[in-house]
């Protein structure tokens, strides 16, 4: 019996690993895989939009307003991230039960706050961004509190946790000398999480770029807005310059985030007199200057957000959707309930496809993405092309993850039929690049000692990847392909939005018929997927510890 | 470095509060700014075509009615149908160019708003269904097995009536194609959609198709007309029950006489509208339409 389970144990990952392939090939066979799939036209439009990636339309008067759109776009996220950090600030604390003395007021304001972040994170920003709309009209807020929101309970979250994981002992020693709770936070607490807290909500800002700009398809301007205009009227040279500025927007957050977290890491060695000054005033002055921004716009009225009329419309709105002087509710009606299930069922399918199809792509490219395989310094061997294809990788990389799902969804839907299999490849396009940027992080954090036995004995780079890389790093990569899972699952209403599929369609078309109890019924449904999607890949990171 | 990050995050938290300050300062400066002078009065149209020659067209229709009435006008682009239709019910629109069924869904949302005004084709409003020259499509039963494009959701040529009348043919266009029906966004999307062969065959408003090819958009050597719908009411504008409240007494009827009086002297407004005219129209002409959309399960 006890060999048994040892066995088991040691064939656990090996099982766990065919349990999900296994699960990917039956997502694929939700598809019926022929020819069909295409538009007959399909391929002449692909030529027509790669024709437009390669003669992107820089005329001024586009650029112009791609640069002004870029701006909104940028104002947004910031605008958006400083609530948001507020937000996390405020309720990450409470969450974390770092201000309460009693066990029973610790316990109950943990689950209390944990609850309420993990609800406004569960929800897609583009739907929070939907819903503020519908009840306080076209104004910039709705975009901004849109991505507070969610973006508030990620970071929230990770604060709860980063409090919760701060070594004991500094706390117990400040407590010893009489500090208050609050004198233990501020003095205790707050110094030690510092570092990660900046390093992470860094990261969060540059994907809070891409969903600033996606933020713009209910109707606020932006990047996003370009793109649609430009795409209804398919105009794909345009299409790909406003592109073009959001992937050089992605590019230079993601260049601060870098240099800020380097210095974090940096310091943490080195004392004196930082380099983080200049990083901190010009954050400060970004944040100053999209409030001015914002705030000097056209329909930018903080106080008329809680007028009669708003609050009037945000009440019938919401009495809508749970059903006020309806005699059916859609969520109330068994077969409403099947159909939505169906479609449920479909989304899931959708959302295993693309995770697969990810994760497929990016252990295709992730080996000579990796720096240390690059200049050799993994297997001690040195190739001449390893660098351009290093090069050409994380090209491919930073294209596709610069441009959201909804982006790529849009462009694919003009290629293939409507159905589940777009809005799976565009969800995998914009999640490869995710995926193999952090696998490449891995390998490059890792001992290459053993790699470099390997490589010394004459394997050649497959067996390399197969007996040396592969055992070391599967654990931490499947743990971000569940993480990006859950992701992908939270986004694939939003690619269902512009007919790719699923329960997103649906959506859209009760929320064009304004049959407000159907809208719910598709909300609970979303909201289950969330959960299963928390749970299983919570219960699977468990196991493969 | 604790010291100069407590400084930031304070001085933070300072900005932000201050921006709101000034925030609510404007606000009621605002306010009390619009109640002396005039407010905008706010015309959309639903975005069915090519967003620059909308922008065009309505911005024309706004210079007219401003001159003509002495208000200040201004056209508020839409990005879908539906948005539109929200910021009617919300009364930031307070006159919108309406399809059939969007005129519909306003009125169930603002139930005194009211229809007003037509060209005189709305009346006879027809849709057509376009294929690739070539492709073997001559009759609607002919789509069975077709891939298909509709226009916006939300369109009464483009999508409410094509489906009504490919139900009469007894195609049941949830499953009768060749996978499930595409909805373009708008009529020019359509025909570019058909024209590309990214779908076999499509449907859309007769009147942008017309102009599509008079003004050579569209290859009538790759696409033709298969199949035109018998005629339905449509396109009109529908004037929002706030207007006389917010801008006066009479202000409707102002701007209801403005829209009415228009003549091909107001080239750029014709041109944009292929009419020579507005005449009256009334809500009882749309009931044809929530008819159908009911059946279609469109309207609750």
């Amino acid at each position: 019996m006890s060999r048994l389970v040892s066995s088991f144990r040691l064939h656990n990952r090996f099982m766990l690993t065919l349990l999900l392939a296994a699960i990917f090939i039956w997502s694929l066979f939700s598809i019926k895989w022929n020819a069909d799939l295409f538009h007959a036209g399909g391929i002449p439009t692909m030529l027509q939009i790669f024709e437009g990636l390669f003669h992107p339309d820089f005329s001024p008067d586009i650029l112009m307003k791609g640069l002004e759109a870029a701006w909104i776009t940028l104002a947004y996220a910031v605008a958006g991230m400083s609530l948001a950090i507020l937000y996390a600030f405020v309720v990450g604390i409470l969450a974390s039960g770092t201000l309460t003395s009693s066990r029973v007021a610790r316990l109950s304001s943990k689950i209390f706050f944990r609850g309420v972040l993990g609800f406004t994170r569960s929800i897609h920003e583009l739907i929070w961004a939907w819903i503020f709309v519908a009840a306080v009209g076209l104004s910039p807020y709705a975009a901004i509190f849109a991505l507070a929101i969610p973006y508030g309970g990620i970071l929230g979250r990770i604060f709860a946790d980063m409090l919760n994981d701060v070594p004991i002992e500094p706390i117990k020693a400040l407590k010893s000398t009489g500090a208050s709770k609050l004198q233990t936070l501020i003095y205790g607490y707050l110094p030690l999480v510092w570092a990660d807290l900046i390093s992470y909500t860094m990261y969060r800002f540059e994907c809070s770029i891409r969903s600033s700009a996606i933020m713009s398809f209910v109707g606020l301007g932006g990047l996003g807005y370009q793109i649609q205009l430009s795409l209804a009227d398919l105009k794909y040279d345009q299409v790909w310059t406003y592109v073009f500025f959001l992937i050089v927007l992605v590019l230079l957050v993601d260049v601060w985030s870098n240099s800020v977290r380097k210095v974090l890491t940096e310091r943490k060695r080195r004392r004196g007199l930082s380099p983080g000054w200049g990083s901190s005033l010009f954050a400060i002055l970004l944040i100053i200057g999209s409030w001015v921004f914002i705030t000097s716009g056209d329909k930018a009225n903080l106080l008329e957000l809680l007028s009669d009329k708003n609050l009037e419309y945000a009440k019938k709105f919401f009495g809508g959707l749970v059903g006020v002087n309806e005699k059916h509710p859609a969520f109330l009606v068994t077969s409403e309930w099947s159909s939505a299930l169906k479609l449920t069922l479909e989304t899931l399918e959708m959302s295993i496809m693309a995770i697969g199809f990810a994760t497929i792509a990016a252990f295709i490219t992730v080996i000579p993405a990796a720096r240390n395989m690059a200049n050799g310094s993994l297997t001690s061997v040195k190739k001449w092309y390893n660098w351009p294809l290093f090069g050409i990788v994380r090209i491919i990389y930073i294209f596709s993850r610069a441009v959201p799902e909804l982006v790529w969804a849009m462009m694919i839907i003009f290629i293939f039929k409507p159905g589940l299999l777009p809005g799976a490849i565009a969800l995998a396009l914009h999640n490869f690049g995710i995926l193999g940027k952090l696998w490449a992080e891995v390998i490059e954090d890792m001992d290459p000692r053993p790699i470099r036995n390997l490589a010394s004995a004459g394997a050649s780079k497959i067996q390399i990847l197969f007996y040396g890389i592969l055992p070391t790093v599967l654990p931490r990569f499947l743990t971000y392909i569940l993480y990006r899972w859950e992701v992908i699952m939270r986004t694939t209403i939003v690619v269902g939005f512009v007919g790719a599929g699923g329960l997103g369609i649906e959506f859209k078309l009760a929320m064009s018929y304004f049959q407000y109890t159907e809208i719910t019924l598709l909300l609970l449904c979303y909201m289950i997927l969330v959960i299963i999607a928390d749970f299983a890949s919570e219960s699977t990171r468990k196991a493969v510890k | 470095m604790k010291k100069w990050l407590s400084v930031i995050i304070l001085a933070m938290l300072v900005f932000s509060l201050a921006a709101c300050g000034q925030k609510n300062d404007k606000a009621s400066d605002q306010k009390k700014e619009t109640k002396k002078t005039t407010e905008v009065f706010k015309i959309g149209a639903i975005p069915d075509q090519n967003a620059a020659d909308l922008e065009k067209g309505m911005t024309a229709v706004a210079k007219y009615l401003s001159e003509k009435t002495g208000m200040k006008v201004e056209f508020v682009p839409s990005v879908d149908y539906a948005a539109l239709v929200t910021g009617f019910q919300r009364g930031e629109i307070n006159m919108a160019w309406f399809g059939g069924l969007t005129s519909v869904q306003a009125r169930n949302l603002v139930p005194d708003a009211d229809s007003f005004a037509q060209r005189p084709r709305d009346a006879e409003f027809h849709s057509v269904f376009i294929t690739q020259t070539g492709s073997g499509i001559n009759t609607l039963k002919d789509l069975k097995g077709k891939s298909f494009t509709f226009g916006s959701e939300s369109s009464t040529s483009g999508h409410l009536m094509p489906r009504y009348f490919l139900s009469e043919a007894g195609i049941n266009p949830n499953t009768d194609f060749d996978g499930k029906p595409n909805f373009s966004g708008s009529h020019d999307t359509t025909y570019k959609l058909v024209e590309s062969g990214a779908f076999k065959a499509g449907a859309l408003n007769e009147a942008v198709w017309q102009v599509a090819v008079k003004e050579g958009k569209v290859d009538t050597n790759k696409v033709k007309v298969f199949y035109t719908t018998p005629a339905f009411f449509d396109y009109n504008w529908t004037m929002n029950s706030n207007v006389d409240d917010v801008f006066g007494k009479g202000a409707t009827k102002k701007v209801e006489d403005a829209i009415l009086s228009i003549t091909t002297d107001q080239k750029d407004i014709t041109d944009f509208f292929q009419t020579d005219k507005f005449v009256e129209t009334k809500n009882d002409n749309y009931q044809k339409i929530e008819k159908v959309a009911k059946e279609l399960k469109i309207i609750k």
